[in-house]
């Protein structure tokens, strides 16, 4: 995978670490440091937020035709985290795991983790699986 | 400013076609487009073209412009190949029309070309995530259907959207592809079989899914110097705009409309002096059947909610008051990739000259297209009004 997935630290792949846009709040997670995606704003002033686990599924499909080494079917979700303190929530994108197909909805309450996915050969690919708490499940 | 006319435009079939090449596509396309300007057209008038593909495949990935060209007798002309994704070819046309408008050339052959089933599934796959957003998107597996069933799963929870309105959106579709000779998938289907199809990225199924197909488009463009000596009934390029975002899906502020359209439209109305009320007829980005009913919204013909029953209650039917995909769209007519932008002016170009056939709309003045690039990266628009238009009007 290409630039930006090799910038950050370790801290910020085992942290729910965001950078939130001092001139429109908007939250850039994990990657972007130096200009907002929202306002433009560049050099952005971007000041650290932590982020919760437990965040709200936005949107999420659940494909079925993918490659045939792909298990389907494959549920993949938009999720707001919500920062520790006030403002606007982080958006994360990833597989859901370990959750029924039944459970996932818009506004379903997931945790997110961040994961090797696989490794390239040389070093973990890392992203994001999100779940429905377990003790939540009947 | 100098204003740009459509004098002439023509597509080979859409389709699979083992037999053809994309230089074969391209010259039936070229042919047709010359032989549709009213009063004649040589090679030779021609000052520059404008070639749009991705390049499924690889095959001639570097200089695909000029690859083409020296097979229809455009000799020595520049010649540039655009890219941007599902809308290559609608920017090859706003090229064309800037080229015009700059003053640097009088006569441009704006185009577009892509072969994509002579390769393995896994190869097509590939070639269509390309453009997707790769740190994310692609890196968890999903394709462009999951990420436009994102668009869909929203909107019905949204708007209350329903999968039985999105089925309606490929009725319609394949009612008008039927009536299309070069369509793809050329015949009708019930809303019944539609509904039935196996699902491919849960809210979306086969029938809300747009084929991969072979073929060509070209548009001949003319500037107001000269376009008199092509034909009496000129067609002109009222309005153009476009735009761009981010091209992940999860990094834009809404799921349920494309921003990029919603900014290539806007230009494009106010450059026209014309709104949404204005139009006899669009031809729109169909990639699959939440992207209809998003356009519908984004082109301004209705509000979000209204979208699902704007379709369902058959107001874009061919019959009804705002026919939207009169050729079949991409979901009948096709979708090879880099020509679906011109092809869709092709369309435009048959309607505007009352040459559309058995799905000819009575007597429209005045038409638009919709292409989108991805999931929305890019987006373009154009506005096309029959008669010399603007001052000379
Ligand atoms: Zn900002």
């Amino acid at each position: 995978m290409s630039g930006p997935r090799y910038e950050r630290s370790k801290r910020q792949d085992q942290h729910l670490i965001g950078f939130e846009c001092q001139a429109c709040g908007w939250v850039s997670f994990p990657e972007e440091k130096r200009t907002c995606k929202r306002c433009g704003d560049a050099p952005a002033e971007m000041e650290e937020v932590q982020l919760a686990e437990r965040g709200e599924i936005q949107t999420f499909v659940v494909q079925q035709y993918l490659p045939d080494d792909i298990e389907t079917p494959q549920p993949v979700a938009i999720v707001d985290l919500p920062q520790e303190g006030e403002g606007e929530p982080a958006r994360a994108y990833g597989l859901l795991t370990e959750t029924d197909l039944e459970e996932i909805d818009v506004g379903t309450e997931v945790v997110a983790r961040f994961r090797e996915l696989f490794s390239d050969g040389e070093r973990p690919i890392n992203s994001f699986k999100f779940s429905v708490p377990r003790e939540e499940k009947a | 400013m100098r204003d740009a006319y459509l004098i002439g435009a023509g597509q080979s079939d859409y389709g699979s076609f083992p037999g053809e090449s994309y230089r074969s596509l391209f010259r039936t396309a070229f042919e047709n487009a010359c032989d549709s300007v009213p009063a004649g057209i040589e090679s030779e008038d021609v000052d520059e073209a404008i070639v749009g593909t991705l390049g499924v495949g690889g095959r001639q990935l570097g200089l695909p412009g000029p690859a083409v060209t020296e097979h229809v007798g455009l000799h020595g002309i520049p010649v540039t190949r655009v890219e941007n994704a599902c809308a290559a070819s609608g920017y090859s046309v706003r090229q064309g029309v800037q080229a015009i408008r700059s003053g640097m050339a009088d006569v441009v052959l704006a185009s577009g070309v892509e072969i994509m089933t002579d390769v393995s599934g896994d190869a097509v796959r590939y070639w269509l995530g390309v453009s997707g957003e790769t740190e994310w998107e692609r890196l968890s597996g999903t394709t462009f259907a999951g990420v436009y069933a994102q668009m869909a799963s929203r909107h019905m929870q949204e708007y209350g959207t329903t999968r039985e309105q999105l089925s309606h959106v490929a009725v319609k579709n394949h009612e008008n592809g039927a009536k299309n000779p070069h369509a793809q998938l050329g015949f009708e289907c019930s809303l019944e079989d539609a509904m039935g199809a196996p699902t491919v990225a849960d809210p979306l199924n086969l029938y809300h899914c747009c084929p991969t197909t072979d073929g060509a488009a070209c548009v001949l463009l003319a500037s107001e110097d000269v376009v008199e000596n092509y034909t009496d009934d000129p067609i002109r390029v009222a309005g153009v705009g476009a735009g761009s975002d981010r091209v992940g899906l999860f990094q834009r502020d809404t799921y349920t409309a494309v921003p990029a359209s919603q900014y290539a439209a806007d230009r494009a109305y106010e450059m026209a002096g014309y709104g949404p009320d204005d139009l006899d007829f669009a031809e729109v980005h169909d990639c699959f059947a939440i992207a209809e009913l998003m356009a519908y919204s984004d082109l301004g013909l209705c509000e979000p909610e209204e979208a699902g029953e704007f379709v369902a209650s058959g107001t874009t039917k061919r019959d009804g008051e705002m026919p939207v995909n009169t050729s079949g769209g991409l979901k009948s007519k096709g979708h090879p990739i880099g020509a679906t932008g011109a092809g869709q002016v092709v369309e435009a170009f048959k309607q505007l000259s009352g040459q559309a056939g058995e799905r000819q709309l009575d007597d429209p003045q005045i038409g638009l297209t919709h292409n989108v690039g991805g999931s929305g990266g890019a987006a373009v628009v154009h506005v096309f009004e029959r008669g010399l238009g603007g001052d000379a009007a």
